[in-house]
């Protein structure tokens, strides 16, 4: 089906500018000033380095470096604050709003486009990464873009006049997209496998020569990817600083779709979306009309949701747990593209009525999503440093767990308590983070608070021994005080003794 | 402008007849049934034993339907042997037995305008015998336009009788025979009747249009069931050497219609069993996917529910009565066929248990498996969404919500049929009706409300009991895709405004325009 190759009407630049006032709305109301999380402390360390030691730190993650290197450079001229490294990818996400719209229009037509471009900026998990400091947004904005010119390559063949002159061009975009794709993120292969596949089941129907160009391509990326791979084969270090991942399971799967299209919720509106699956057989069934046949396009924006989630689903089973939501967050602009193309499907009023519903649905929950103090991605560690810092002397010690959470306290605690870990890690050695030795529990933890008159024991990223850690404390020494800051973030204040002249606050405070 | 779906101008003649498929997409639909039923029986524990295995009954049947459709419909591309210059004598038979004057005289006048050099038409004239008024007047009408007309005075066998009758006062080797209602085209004869070269050849079928298909709700969704039928189902079946006999609409040899004793007068699905003995007796069969013929489809719920009953009944007398899997002579492939055919009338049991699932659930609190939802509907929802793709694939997206919507809210029809066929009661054949009955028909889904209030009800009740749970909201929404599912058949009983246009020989649906009018 030819596509609509028509100038952008007016009504839709400005639909699309309103559109895109919403993220940069709700990035300036509630996600601009939230705490740094641990992930975004990681990215502000690795990309505060020189550009080897960044190369060196992010080979050794489960990363790509495109983003780090982008996020250095960045910081250099718009500065190295929470703010700033935010706004790239609020930059990013504000980006892929236009490019989905374009997407849409390309696949289907522009209500679809401007549709999908409408949940897209309303969608709270977008908005989530739209405001954080990795490289979510940017993957996703260039897999919209690969998609662009992927189903501007498929569409050229019933494209009009005049468009076969423009076709360097697409491929040109293509390949620069895919290249770009591949170093924002790991994941960006799947995207590319379901073009592939797609193209084997389709591939009658792309213009000629499309395989010699395509075979052209993959050289390219895998000719601009090769030297990564075998630098971070030689490192010998991938997944050094990656938290426990456990494998997932079939609620993992569909929790990744409830998120996608409420966010991250509470477990009990999670059981409740989740519960209620039996309901989407409905949408199924009232698409079955006469003559509403599935597209090409929503197969291949179906393949690359399907294919995606079940690669990532069958490696974490078989080889190693990689099956994260936020990993899959490519594949959102093909869910709403589908959400659309299927909603077309129904009868008109009850399109309508679909359309407005989900929205609607979407904006309670962004706002859940943003009010609630159980919201699980939350992670506030500014709150937790400050307190740490009103409370603490120089004659206490702090000791986190998870490890790797030192990241976000270092970036902002300014008092004079030394940091510890438990296990004990030396963030500034190379190589991976200790494993948890139970038996060594005692030693570590004495090690850790030394001479200390009290401890401040932040648990939070329990990586199967956080209860461990606490019931290890609770059964050594007197716990004075406790506090929550957000889910999963706990600080637990313990006196280890009583012949120091000056109390810290925290030991008059009573237990709460 | 909406591209979600094809604007390829379709007809409604011809849409449901483009049935080709890839078979790896039925390799993945059979693999998907297997794998959701295997995960159902054997990977979960099981609660309450008896919900188990009504459960695992049903899942049985279910995949038995999957993998049935799925084997009829593999090769759909299949044509017989034909010799187009094959033209014995005809003669063609309009069955009549009430039906209005001016409906008979159309279909008449089109046959006597086929196509064709050496046929004669009959109008067999049951009125007398059926205790109509109007039965001098057809016979009028055959003097008035120079048919024959042969008037039963004998009862007996209904329209399978009035048939037999004809065949002892007639002498063609070839019978066509047309429904009063039912007006064939001009090249019918000539279509059909060229695969009677082959002298094994014992009738040859086509499809049963409905051309009032936008008359109303009813008639709509009357023709979208049959489309899946006379599309995928009926030519995989002639591949299969096992047509269905539909007992309109179709040429037959005079010598297999004798050779099994004529139409079938025990069963009130006389062509149906008819069909099956012919196969019985070694005879071929063949299916011409072309509409050569239009009828009418029922137009109130209450004709709909007694069409519905007569098909059910007749097609469960070939499970209680004319077994096929104990019957010689007939091929694997034909008893698998026809068991396919005839169980499809054992849905409505199976609806049922389906359905009361989450009702036993709701006053209770019993369910067959302990099972995490999720764990299911990654089996479920993929087997069962590959599977509306596949239909919709093999029957070129005629399947349609409202068609499905019948067939599961005639599960009362359907049980009625099965009660009186394991009972081996007596069934009476009843014309189906060809004028709309005007009014409300609320009796019909009386036991479709009483669900809805059944499954309201107990929401409050499972909430006294446990409060809102994960599995009261899953029940819930199992309860209310059950309502959903009724409803086309809930909405069949309401009066409605009617689309009072026909469809025009060869009519795009996108050119249509409908003249809309109140009831």
């Amino acid at each position: 089906m030819p596509y609509e190759n028509t100038k952008t009407p007016t009504r839709d630049i400005v639909l699309l500018v309103c559109i895109m006032l919403i993220p940069l709305a709700l990035s300036a109301f509630f996600f601009m000033g939230q705490s740094l999380r641990l992930d975004e402390a990681q990215s502000l360390w690795q990309t505060s380095r020189s550009v080897s030691a960044i190369f060196k730190q992010v080979g050794s993650d489960v990363h790509v470096p495109f983003y780090h290197l982008l996020l250095h450079f960045w910081q250099i001229y718009f500065g190295a604050t929470i703010v700033s490294a935010r706004l790239m990818s609020l930059l990013f996400y504000e980006l892929s709003i236009p490019a989905l719209y374009l997407l849409g229009r390309t696949s289907f037509n522009r209500r679809i486009g401007l549709y999908a471009a409408f949940l897209f900026a309303l969608s709270p998990f977008m908005n989530w990464y739209g405001n954080e400091i990795r490289m979510y947004t940017l993957f996703t904005f260039f897999t919209i873009l690969n998609q662009y010119f992927f189903v501007r390559i498929w569409k050229a063949r019933t494209s009009l006049a005049g468009e076969e002159q423009r076709q360097s061009h697409i491929w040109a975009g293509y390949i620069l997209t895919a290249v770009f794709g591949v170093f924002s993120h790991y994941f960006f292969f799947l995207n590319l496998l379901a073009q592939v596949v797609f193209y084997f089941v389709r591939w009658k129907t792309f213009p000629e020569g499309s395989f010699r160009r395509f075979l052209f391509s993959a050289g390219v990326v895998v000719a601009a990817f090769v030297p990564w791979v075998l630098y971070v084969l030689r490192l010998g270090t991938i997944g050094f600083q990656e938290p426990l991942l456990t494998p997932p399971t079939s609620v993992n799967l569909f929790s990744t779709f409830a998120q996608f299209l409420f966010g991250f919720q509470n477990d009990n509106i999670n059981t409740f979306f989740l519960a209620l699956w039996p309901l989407v057989v409905v949408l199924a069934l009232l698409a079955l009309r006469r003559k509403r046949r599935a597209l090409p396009e929503t197969e291949y924006f179906l393949a690359t949701i399907i294919l995606s989630f079940a690669v990532a689903f069958v490696v974490s089973l078989a080889i190693a747990p990689v099956f994260v939501s936020r990993y899959l967050i490519f594949t959102i602009p093909s869910f709403y593209l589908l959400l659309g193309s299927l909603f077309v499907t129904y009868e008109a009023r009850f399109a309508v009525f679909l359309q407005r519903s989900l929205a609607l649905l979407m904006v309670v929950m962004l706002a859940v999503e943003i009010a609630s103090p159980s919201t699980p991605v939350k992670e506030n560690y500014e709150q937790a440093t400050a307190y740490i810092s009103a409370h603490a002397t120089p004659q206490d010690v702090i000791v986190l767990s998870a490890p790797f959470t030192l990241y976000p306290v270092q970036y902002y605690y300014r008092g004079a308590s030394p940091i510890e870990t438990l296990p004990l890690w030396d963030r500034y050695d190379f190589g991976p983070i200790p494993p948890f030795v139970a038996a060594n529990l005692e030693s570590e933890a004495k090690t850790a608070v030394g001479s200390s008159q009290n401890v401040y024991l932040l648990l939070s990223y329990d990586q199967g021994y956080e209860k461990t850690v606490y019931d290890y404390f609770n059964s050594h020494y007197q716990m004075v005080d406790k506090e929550h800051f957000s889910d999963d973030l706990n600080l637990y204040v313990y006196k280890l003794r009583y012949d120091t002249a000056k109390t810290s606050q925290a030991t008059t405070t009573a237990l709460r | 402008m909406n591209t979600n779906y094809d604007h390829t101008p379709h007809d409604l003649r011809t849409d449901f007849l483009e049935t080709k498929t890839p078979k790896m997409l039925f390799v993945i639909n059979a693999v998907l049934a297997v794998a959701y039923f295997a995960v159902l029986v054997f990977f979960f524990p099981i609660g309450n034993k008896l919900l188990f295995a009504l459960l695992i009954a049903g899942e049985i049947f279910h995949l038995w339907q999957v993998l049935t459709f799925l084997y009829t419909v593999w090769d759909t591309e299949y044509e017989a042997p034909r010799n187009p210059s094959f033209h014995p004598p005809v003669d063609v038979f309009i069955t009549v037995a009430g039906e209005p004057v001016e409906l008979v005289q159309k279909t008449v006048a089109a046959a006597r305008a086929m196509n064709y050099p050496n046929f004669d038409v009959y109008i067999l004239n049951d009125g007398y015998v059926a205790g109509k008024d109007n039965w001098r007047d057809i016979e009028a009408l055959a003097s008035r336009m120079a048919v024959n007309c042969i008037t039963r005075t004998v009862p007996g066998g209904a329209k399978a009788g009035n048939i037999n009758n004809a065949l002892k006062l007639t002498k063609s080797p070839l019978v066509a025979i047309f429904d009063a209602d039912h007006v064939p085209r001009g090249d019918f004869l000539r279509a059909t009747a060229a695969y009677f070269a082959d002298p094994t050849v014992a009738f040859v079928q086509t499809p049963q249009f409905y051309k009032n298909y936008s008359e109303n709700f009813i008639t709509k969704s009357s023709w979208e069931q049959q489309e899946l039928f006379f599309g995928p189902i009926c030519k995989g079946k002639n591949r299969l050497n096992a047509a269905t006999m539909c007992g309109t609409n179709m040429l037959i040899s005079r010598e297999a219609l004798v050779d099994v004793g004529g139409m079938c007068t025990e069963s009130i699905a006389e062509d149906f069993i008819t069909g099956l003995m012919i196969h019985a007796r070694g005879w071929r069969s063949v299916y011409h996917g072309e509409v050569l013929a239009e009828g009418l489809a029922t137009e109130d719920l209450l004709s709909y529910s007694k069409q519905q009953f007569r098909w059910a009944r007749g097609a469960l007398d070939v499970i209680f009565r004319y077994n096929p899997l104990f019957m010689r002579g007939l091929s694997w492939a034909q008893k698998i066929q026809y068991l396919a055919s005839a169980s499809f009338y054992l849905s409505g049991l199976f609806v049922v248990l389906d359905a009361l699932l989450p009702v036993i659930y709701f006053y209770t609190g019993t369910v067959p498996v302990i099972i995490s939802g999720m764990l299911l509907a990654s089996f479920f929802l993929p087997y069962l969404f590959f599977t509306f793709y596949v239909i919709q694939r093999t029957s070129n997206s005629t399947f349609t919500f409202p068609s499905l919507g019948f067939s599961m809210g005639s599960f009362n029809i359907q049980l009625q049929a099965l009660y009186s066929a394991a009972t081996f009661q007596r069934s009476a054949f009843g014309i189906t009706q060809k004028k709309k009955l005007e009014g409300n028909f609320v009796g019909l889904v009386k036991w479709h409300i009483a669900y809805a209030a059944l499954v309201v009800g107990g929401i409050v009740v499972a909430f006294l009991r446990e409060g809102f749970s994960a599995s009261l909201f899953n029940n819930i929404a199992w309860g209310a895709l059950n309502i959903i599912i009724f409803l086309p058949f809930i909405r069949a009983a309401f009066p409605e405004r009617t689309r009072n246009q026909s469809v025009p020989l060869g009519t795009p649906v996108a050119q249509r325009t409908y003249a809309v009018r109140k009831h």
